[in-house]
């Protein structure tokens, strides 16, 4: 079964429980190509679990995910195959410790997409270049900031030349001073046409870049729209409530 | 000072005794822990296959080592490989199987706890970018777990050195039964005793050391 190709990523109706908890409560929704979308809500309202059932971190206890039209929530499907192509960031960054800067983004290139090292080399390099750590390139990550080891987990992920891009709130394990750094990396990533799925808690990033945002609430979302509209003229009386709260 | 005047003389007589002993009991723990660790390995590939009737066999054979006392394991394979194999089997040969099969088990929790310990965001971001499992395996999570694994496994075989010493049951060649055998002569049990203690003591004292050290350099390099 495939289903309209212009969307990256679809779900539907998608439930996760663990075990009695209903995390996620029956979410319909698309992503386009090219499109940036952020994922904004209270804490423990889904945001996390909702990004991780796009690549299948968490598999959905019932409904579909596509992926370039294929369903990847289907149990015959080589799933290692299509998160190659799904990028993801995590929030405690998870680079490779026991691996220089270098090694860490032509892991993935090297292993599973078989690019000649001196080939994967380069490109390493080039994406270093772009995010400003090529004097990085053979330290170990214990040596780095949080904010060099995030961007280097950004261009670990970028190097697998991925369709879409997953974000799970990037910068909140960041000191302030280096957030901004990342968010630049992001929003240059944004600008090149990457589709993008950032869940966030800056509010301020989520409005300028976003082309929507979502507002999930207790394993729905509640409401999206335009950023203009969700923090212009939010309908919800619950986003209306979180973003008295945040802003 | 009569201990001490008999300890002198029984060492300066029966030294090469104690010392046979030491490298017997040297020997049967590193026999035993380099078995122990080969087995130990496939039990924890069994473990992390995650195969359900493999899993299940994996957690009654370490349940059943740690759950009884390994003196019983001991004369269990003395009585039975014997019969079991259409082999002569020496004391020694018998003690060491048994030795093998319960160093294995708790060798294969030390790699299972090891690869446990590793942060699973690096199982995840290892997914996420879309290795297979055994890649996965290979190049991320070992190369971390080994750090883990290598110090713990040095301490098994610290372990063993004392394990090794109820083998003089069965009058395997090792620094207990060279305590025996010189009290059979001498008609002396405490000094003897205490030069086999004493020897005990400074191997496991001096490899203990040196395995601190060793995790210290490991540490270093996180
Ligand atoms: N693996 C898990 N096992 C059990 N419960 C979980 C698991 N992962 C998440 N949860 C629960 O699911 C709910 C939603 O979690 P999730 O991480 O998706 O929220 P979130 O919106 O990302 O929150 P935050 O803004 O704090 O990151 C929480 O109540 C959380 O405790
Ligand atoms: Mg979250």
């Amino acid at each position: 079964m495939t289903k309209d190709a212009k969307a990256i990523l679809q779900v539907v109706d998608l439930h996760k429980q663990f075990k009695d908890l209903e995390v996620l409560r029956g979410i319909t929704e698309e992503v386009r190509e090219g499109e940036v979308v952020s994922i904004i809500g209270p804490s423990g309202s889904g945001k996390s679990t909702f990004l991780r059932c796009l690549n299948l971190l968490e598999r959905p206890t019932s409904g579909q995910v596509y992926f370039q039209g294929v369903e990847i929530t289907d149990k015959k499907i080589d799933i290692d195959r299509h998160r190659q192509k799904i990028g993801m960031v995590f929030q405690h960054f998870n680079v490779f410790p026991h691996l220089t800067v270098l090694q860490n983004i032509t892991l993935a290139p090297t292993l599973e997409r078989k690019i000649p090292k001196e080939e994967a080399k380069d490109r390493a390099l080039a994406l270093l270049e772009q995010v400003g750590l090529v004097d990085k390139q053979n330290e170990y990550p214990r040596k780095l900031s949080g904010g060099q080891k995030q961007r280097l987990a950004i261009v670990r992920a970028l190097a697998m030349e991925p369709e879409v891009m997953l974000f799970d709130e990037p910068t909140s394990a960041l000191d302030p001073e280096m957030v901004k750094d990342v968010l630049g990396v992001i929003k240059d990533l944004a600008l090149s046409g990457m589709t993008i799925v950032n869940v966030t808690h800056e509010m301020g990033f989520a409005r300028e870049l976003s082309d929507r945002v979502l507002f999930m609430d207790e394993g729905v979302i509640a409401e999206q729209g335009s950023p203009r509209e969700i923090f212009g003229n939010p309908q919800n009386s619950r986003t209306i409530d979180f973003l008295s709260k945040v802003l | 000072m009569l201990l001490v005047e008999q300890i002198i003389k029984i060492w300066s007589k029966y030294s090469t005794v104690f010392l046979d002993g030491l490298t017997g009991t040297l020997w049967i723990s590193a026999v035993t822990v380099f078995f122990g660790t080969l087995l130990g390995m496939m039990w924890a590939l069994v473990q992390l296959s995650k195969v359900r009737p493999l899993t299940t066999i994996y957690g009654w054979y370490v349940g059943l080592i740690r759950g009884t006392p390994i003196l019983l394991q001991l004369y269990f394979f003395w009585l039975w490989l014997p019969k079991a194999l259409p082999l002569e089997l020496s004391n020694t040969q018998c003690v060491i199987v048994a030795l093998v099969v319960n160093s294995s088990a708790y060798v294969a929790e030390v790699i299972r706890a090891g690869i446990q310990a590793v942060d699973f965001g690096q199982t995840e971001a290892a997914k996420s970018l879309g290795l297979s499992n055994r890649n996965m395996m290979c190049y991320v999570i070992l190369p971390q777990a080994v750090k883990n694994i290598l110090p713990a496994l040095c301490n098994e075989f610290i372990s063993m050195i004392k394990q090794t010493s109820l083998a003089s049951v069965f009058f395997v060649s090792e620094l207990t039964t060279s305590f025996k055998t010189v009290q059979s002569i001498t008609f002396l049990a405490i000094p003897p005793l205490i030069i086999s203690g004493m020897i005990y003591l400074v191997v496991i004292t001096f490899l203990s050391k040196m395995v601190n050290l060793f995790e210290g350099r490991l540490r270093v390099s996180d």
